[in-house]
C-alpha cells in the first residue's frame, strides 16, 4: 500500500476513467437503494399490518397488500384504549416541559453568558459536571423527595423540574448567547433598557434558532420518555401515550396485532409530521448538539 | 466584601444570580439533595415504606457476590460491544454513501433518519413483531434465503442479538451527524491527497477518518454511557428474559428499587453506575488526547 | 443527621409543593354529593371486571353513604407498591395472595383481625387453604374475592383421535408423559404440528412444579427455602426431560409460535394444537369465548404418585386489602364486608367462573355455574395437598429467581443445565435475603405487635 502511494498513477484514458466513474456511481446508487429498502421495510410492514385483517397479517409467506383495506382498525385501536386521552396527556406534559425548559434554560444561560460575578465559573463547572449524572442514578432519591412532597400519583414530578433548568440546554444556549454582541446590550442599557427587557427584546429574538432547537428536542424527549412516567404515574387516566401503548401491548395476546400496529402508527405519526415541518431544525439541531465536543 | 465591590460588579452579581436562580434551586432540590440522600441510602436497609436503617457497607458487599449484578453488567457490556462498533460502521458507511453525488439525496437521508425519531416504546413494540418467530419479516427473509427460523427474542443465545438488530435501525442520528462532519472536511485536503496519488480507500483512512475522529469519539462515548442506561427497549421487548439474558443494568436497578423495594441496594447500584459513567468519560477523554485528531471542528 | 436534613428539605419546599398540589387537586374536589367516595383498584379486565362491577353497583345502590369508584388497571402490583410507598394508596385494592407478604412485612397493610372480630366474621367461614393464603405471621391481611386452583385441562377430541380414552385422563406424571407422546404429531419434515403437553405452556406456574412431586417451596415456618430438595430436583429433571426427549429446536419453535397468546383464538389449547395444559379455573370462560366448539374436560393434574384422595394443586386467591395510609378505612371495610356476604360472593364468583371461597355454598350456585367442572376445582381447594404460595418476605425476588432458573433449564441445550446446581444457586442467592428479612422482623416484632395487636 505505502509503496503504491509513492508510485505515480498510471495515466488512464479519459473514456475508461469515465466508465469507472459511472460504474462507481451506479454501485453507490444500488447500495443506497438496497439499504433504504431495508430501513423502510419495518415502516411498510407496520403500515400494511395496521390495515389488514388479523388472519392476513399473520399469513405466511407475508402478504404485502391488504385485501381488503381495513381503515376501521384505526378507529378500533383508538377505542380499545383511551388513545386520545393518552395523547392529550402526553401533549400537555410535552407543552409544560417545553415551556419550562426553554424559559428556565434561557434565563440561566443568559446569566452565565453575560454577567460576570464571583463564583460564576464554579457554578458553571458544576453545571457541566451534572451533565454526567443520568436519570437512573437519581430516580430513587428523587422518588423519596417527591414522596415527601406528596407528589406521587400526580403529574408534578414529570414537569415541575423542567422549570428549574437542565445542564445540557444551559450549556448549549450559553454558547449562543455569548455570540450576542456586548456593544448591542450596552447600547440598549444606555438607552435606559432594563435587564429584563434586554433579555426579552434583544437576546431572545437574536437566538431564536437555538431556542427552537432546545424546544424541539425537549418535545421529542418527553414524547418518548418512558421510565419517568412508569415510576410516577399510577392512575390510568394520567397515562402518557408511551405507557398506554406499553400497557396495551402487554395484554397477553388479547389484542390483535393489527390494532397494535395501528396504535403504534398513530403514535409515530406526530413525530414524522413534526419532522417534515421542521426538517431543517432537526438536522441542524443534531449537528449542533452532536458537535459540541 | 460588599463594600469593595464597585456598583457595576454588584449589579452584575445581583442580576447574574437572579438569572441563574432557577438553576440554583433546581440543582439543590433535584440534584444535590438527591445525590446526598442516595449516598446515604446506599448504606441503608431502606424500603421507602419504613425509615432507612443504617447497615454500613453491606449493600456494596452484597453486590460483589451478586451474580445478577455481574450478569447485568456483562449483558450491558456485550450489548455495547456489539451495537457500538456495528452502529458506527453502518452509520459511517451510510454517511459516506450519502456524501457522494447522489440522486435524491435528501430523500435517502430522510429514509435513514426517520427510524431514529420513532419513540423507543413504539420501536420496541414494532420490532417485537418484526422479529416474531412465525410472521415476523426477519424470519420470513431468513427462511426465504434458506437459513431457517430463529427465535430471536425467546432464545437466550439470540435475544441480545435481536435487541442489537433493533437498535441498529435507529442510528439515523449518527448518520446525520457524520454526514454533517464529512461535509465540513476541507475539499483542499482531498485534492492534496489525490495529487499525492492516494486512492479512495487511502483518502478515507488518512484524510476522512482522522478529520472526523472527534465526532466518532464523541458518539462512541455517548453510546457507552447510553448503553448503561438502556431500559425501555428490553423492558418492552423481553422484560429481561429469557433466563435474564437481556437484563440490563438499569432494569436491575429499577427492579431492585421498584419491584422489590430494596431502595438501599438500588441506591448502591446507582452509585456504581455513576462511578462507571464518570470512569468511562475519563478514560475516553484520556484516550482521545492520544489518538484523536484535534481538528478545527469545534 | 440525615433525617433532620430530610425534615428541613420537607419544610422548606412544603409551601411551594402545597401550592402546586392544591392547584392540581382543586379540579378533583367533589362538591356535588355528601357521599364519601372510596377508590378501589383492581387488576381484572373484561368479563372478570364486569362481574365485580355488578357487585360494586349493587353496593353503591344498597346504601347512600359511600360510593365505590372502581378502577381497573394493568401492572397493579407495581403501581400499588409505588402508590403505597408514595403515601397515596387507594382505599381498597385487589391483591394476589402472593403480594400480601411483601406488603405485610413492611407494615404497608391494615390488619383486618380487629375489624373481623368486631363485626363477627370468623376464619371458619372460609376454606382453610384459602384463608391461609390471606394470612401472614398470624394476622389476616385481606379477605378473599375470588379464589382459583389449577388443574389439567385436556382435549377430549384429540384424546379420541390418538386412541386414548377421554374418560381416563392421566393420573401419574409417567402416564402424562406417555399420553403426551401419543398426542404428538409431526408433518413430513418432522416439524411438530400438534403436541400432547409442553411444561412451559403456558408456564405460569413454573416455580411450583415440585408441588406435584410432594415438594414445597419453603418450610412451614417461613425460615428455609426448599427449592433444591430431592422432590424439587426430581420435578425439574422431569421438566427438563421434555427438551431431551423431543427435538429441542423444533419444540422451541413450536412453542414460540404460541408464546404470549392467551385470551385469543390462537391460544395453543384453544387452537387445539396442544392437547393437555395446566390451567386455572378461569379457563372455561375463555374456552367459551375463543374455542366454543371444543370438547374438553378437567381432572386433577397428575402427580408423581397417584393420590386420588389428596390431589395436589396451587391455590391462588384474589383478595381485598386496605393499604396503610388509606384515607377511608371504615368505608373500605364496609365494602369488603359487603363482598363477603354469601349472596354477593356467589354472584361475583359465578360472574368470574370461579368457585366460592366460603365454606357455605348454595346448591343454586353449582346449578347455575357456567363451568361444568367447577366441583373438581372446589375439591382441589379442599385437598390437604392444596398449597398456597409460600408466605415469605422475599417472595417476589424468590419467584423471579426460580423463574429465571426455570428458563435456564429450559433453554440450555449444549450442554443441558445441571438441574441440581441451578436450583442450589437459587437457594444460595435468596436464603441470605430471607434470613435478613426474618432477622429484621425479630427486631420490630414487639413494636408491630403493639401496633397491630396480638395475632
Amino acid at each position: 500500500m505505502s509503496l503504491e502511494l509513492s508510485t505515480p498513477k498510471p495515466v488512464a484514458s479519459a473514456s475508461s476513467l469515465a466508465r469507472q466513474r459511472l460504474i462507481g456511481r451506479v454501485a453507490v446508487h444500488v447500495a443506497v437503494i438496497l439499504l433504504a429498502v431495508l430501513f423502510a421495510l419495518p415502516f411498510v410492514w407496520m403500515l400494511k399490518t395496521s390495515l389488514m385483517e388479523p388472519l392476513q397479517a399473520k399469513a405466511m409467506p407475508p402478504v404485502w397488500l391488504p385485501n381488503p383495506f381495513r381503515f376501521d382498525n384505526y378507529r378500533a385501536a383508538t377505542e380499545a384504549i383511551p388513545f386520545w386521552r393518552y395523547t392529550v396527556n402526553s401533549l400537555v406534559l410535552c407543552a409544560l416541559n417545553v415551556v419550562g425548559t426553554t424559559t428556565s434554560c434561557a434565563l440561566v444561560a443568559w446569566g452565565f453568558a453575560h454577567y460576570r460575578f464571583p463564583g460564576r465559573d464554579l457554578f458553571f463547572a458544576i453545571t457541566l459536571a451534572t451533565m454526567m449524572i443520568p436519570f437512573p442514578v437519581l430516580m430513587v432519591p428523587q422518588y423519596a423527595i417527591f414522596r415527601d412532597l406528596h407528589w406521587i400519583g400526580t403529574t408534578l414530578p414529570l414537569w415541575v423540574p423542567s422549570f428549574f433548568a437542565s445542564a445540557y440546554n444551559i450549556f448549549l444556549l450559553r454558547q449562543f448567547f455569548r455570540t450576542v454582541p456586548r456593544d448591542l446590550v450596552d447600547a440598549a442599557r444606555i438607552d435606559g433598557c432594563g435587564e429584563a427587557r434586554i433579555f426579552w427584546q434583544i437576546v431572545l429574538p437574536l437566538t431564536r434558532p437555538a431556542l427552537v432547537v432546545v424546544a424541539l428536542f425537549c418535545f421529542m424527549y418527553n414524547w418518548n420518555d418512558f421510565l419517568a412516567p412508569l415510576i410516577y404515574l399510577t392512575d390510568d387516566r394520567q397515562f402518557t401515550l408511551t405507557l398506554g401503548l406499553q400497557a396495551f401491548q402487554s395484554r397477553l395476546g388479547e389484542i390483535e396485532i393489527t390494532l397494535l400496529m395501528a396504535a403504534t402508527t398513530l403514535m409515530i405519526l406526530p413525530v414524522i409530521v413534526l419532522f417534515f415541518l421542521a426538517q431543517k431544525t432537526f438536522i441542524e439541531g443534531i449537528s449542533l448538539t452532536g458537535l459540541k465536543s | 466584601m460588599g463594600n469593595a465591590m464597585t456598583g457595576e460588579t454588584r449589579r452584575n452579581t445581583f442580576y447574574g444570580l437572579l438569572f441563574i436562580s432557577p438553576w440554583i434551586v433546581g440543582f439543590t432540590v433535584f440534584m444535590a439533595i438527591p445525590l446526598v440522600l442516595s449516598f446515604y441510602f446506599s448504606f441503608c436497609d431502606y424500603s421507602i415504606l419504613n425509615a432507612p436503617v443504617f447497615i454500613g457497607a453491606q449493600n456494596y458487599q452484597d453486590m460483589v457476590s451478586d451474580e445478577v449484578f455481574w450478569k447485568t453488567l456483562r449483558n450491558t457490556a456485550y450489548f455495547a460491544a456489539l451495537s457500538l462498533p456495528l452502529g458506527t460502521v453502518l452509520a459511517l458507511a451510510l454517511a459516506l454513501l450519502l456524501n457522494t453525488k447522489l440522486f435524491a439525496r435528501a430523500f435517502f437521508r430522510t429514509v435513514f433518519f426517520l427510524p431514529s425519531l420513532v419513540p423507543l416504546v413504539a420501536l420496541a413494540i414494532l420490532w417485537r413483531e418484526v422479529l416474531h418467530v412465525e410472521y415476523g419479516i426477519v424470519n420470513s427473509a431468513l427462511r426465504w434465503v434458506g437459513i431457517g427460523t430463529i427465535d430471536w427474542l425467546g432464545d437466550p443465545r439470540h435475544a441480545m442479538h435481536g435487541l442489537v438488530f433493533t437498535s441498529l435501525w435507529g442510528i439515523g442520528n449518527s448518520v446525520v451527524l457524520y454526514l454533517a462532519s464529512l461535509q465540513d472536511v476541507p475539499r483542499g485536503l482531498y485534492e492534496a491527497a489525490e495529487v499525492d496519488g492516494a486512492n479512495a480507500w487511502q483518502r478515507m483512512v488518512h484524510v476522512t477518518l482522522p478529520m472526523i475522529s472527534p465526532v466518532i469519539y464523541f458518539n462512541l462515548l455517548m453510546g457507552c454511557i447510553g448503553a448503561l442506561q438502556v431500559f425501555a427497549l428490553p423492558y418492552v421487548m423481553t422484560k429481561g428474559e429469557p433466563a435474564r439474558s437481556t437484563m440490563f443494568y438499569t432494569m436491575y436497578l429499577f427492579d431492585q428499587a421498584f419491584s422489590y423495594l430494596n431502595m438501599g441496594y438500588a441506591s448502591a447500584l446507582a452509585w456504581i453506575l455513576f462511578l462507571l459513567i464518570a470512569l468511562l468519560s475519563l478514560c475516553t477523554h484520556l484516550l482521545s488526547r492520544r489518538y484523536v485528531h484535534q481538528g478545527d471542528l469545534s | 443527621m440525615m433525617p433532620r436534613l430530610l425534615a428541613r428539605v420537607r419544610r422548606g419546599v412544603a409551601g411551594f409543593a402545597m401550592l402546586l398540589a392544591a392547584a392540581s387537586a382543586g379540579a378533583e374536589a367533589d362538591a356535588v354529593s355528601q357521599r364519601v367516595e372510596i377508590t378501589y383498584w383492581e387488576k381484572w379486565t373484561n368479563f372478570e371486571k364486569e362481574a365485580m362491577q355488578r357487585v360494586v353497583d349493587r353496593y353503591n345502590s344498597s346504601q347512600d353513604r359511600i360510593t365505590v369508584r372502581f378502577v381497573s388497571m394493568s401492572q397493579i402490583d407495581r403501581k400499588l407498591l409505588l402508590a403505597t410507598a408514595g403515601g397515596n394508596p387507594p382505599d381498597v385494592a385487589g391483591f394476589w395472595s402472593h403480594t400480601v407478604v411483601d406488603y405485610a412485612d413492611r407494615g404497608a397493610l391494615t390488619p383486618l383481625g380487629p375489624l373481623m372480630k368486631r363485626d363477627g366474621i370468623t376464619a371458619d367461614q372460609y376454606l382453610p387453604s384459602i384463608l391461609d393464603g390471606c394470612s401472614y405471621r398470624g394476622y389476616v391481611w385481606g379477605l378473599p374475592s375470588t379464589p382459583a386452583t389449577m388443574a389439567l385441562h385436556y382435549n377430549r377430541r384429540l384424546f379420541r383421535e390418538a386412541g386414548l380414552d377421554p374418560d381416563r385422563p392421566p393420573q401419574t406424571i409417567a402416564e402424562l408423559d406417555e399420553y403426551a407422546r401419543k398426542l404428538t404429531r409431526t408433518d413430513a419434515d418432522g416439524n411438530y404440528i400438534q403436541m400432547g403437553f409442553i411444561p412451559t405452556d403456558p408456564g405460569w406456574w413454573g416455580p411450583f412444579w415440585s408441588f406435584w412431586f410432594g415438594g414445597h417451596l419453603a418450610s412451614a415456618d417461613g425460615k428455609e427455602l426448599l427449592c433444591d430438595t430431592p422432590e424439587s430436583i426430581r420435578a425439574f429433571t422431569w421438566f427438563q426431560s421434555y427438551i431431551k426427549d423431543y427435538d429441542q429446536r423444533k419444540l422451541r419453535l413450536f412453542e414460540a409460535t404460541y408464546r404470549g397468546q392467551f385470551a385469543s383464538p390462537s391460544n395453543s389449547f384453544m387452537a387445539e394444537r396442544v392437547a393437555m395444559q395446566l390451567q386455572g379455573v378461569w379457563m372455561s370462560s375463555f374456552i367459551k369465548e375463543y374455542g366454543p366448539n371444543m370438547d374438553w374436560a378437567v381432572a386433577p393434574f397428575p402427580s408423581e404418585t397417584y393420590n386420588p384422595d389428596a390431589p395436589s394443586t396451587v391455590v391462588e386467591c384474589d383478595m381485598l386489602v386496605i393499604p396503610r395510609g388509606a384515607r377511608h378505612v371504615e368505608e373500605a371495610w364496609d365494602f369488603i364486608k359487603f363482598v363477603q356476604r354469601q349472596d354477593n360472593m356467589e354472584e361475583l364468583c359465578l360472574g368470574q367462573g370461579k368457585f366460592s371461597p366460603l365454606r357455605e355454598v348454595s346448591e343454586e350456585f353449582y346449578a347455575r355455574h357456567p363451568n361444568p367442572y367447577i366441583r373438581t376445582f372446589r375439591r382441589l381447594a379442599e385437598s390437604p395437598n392444596a398449597k398456597a404460595v409460600p408466605r415469605i418476605g422475599v417472595w417476589s425476588e424468590y419467584r423471579d429467581e426460580i423463574a429465571a432458573a426455570v428458563q435456564t433449564i429450559w433453554t440450555s441445550s449444549n450442554p443441558p443445565a445441571d438441574v441440581e446446581s441451578v436450583l442450589r444457586r437459587v437457594r444460595e442467592r435468596i436464603q441470605p435475603k430471607l434470613d435478613r428479612v426474618n432477622k429484621r422482623w425479630e427486631l420490630v416484632r414487639e413494636e408491630r405487635i403493639k401496633e397491630w395487636g396480638t395475632p
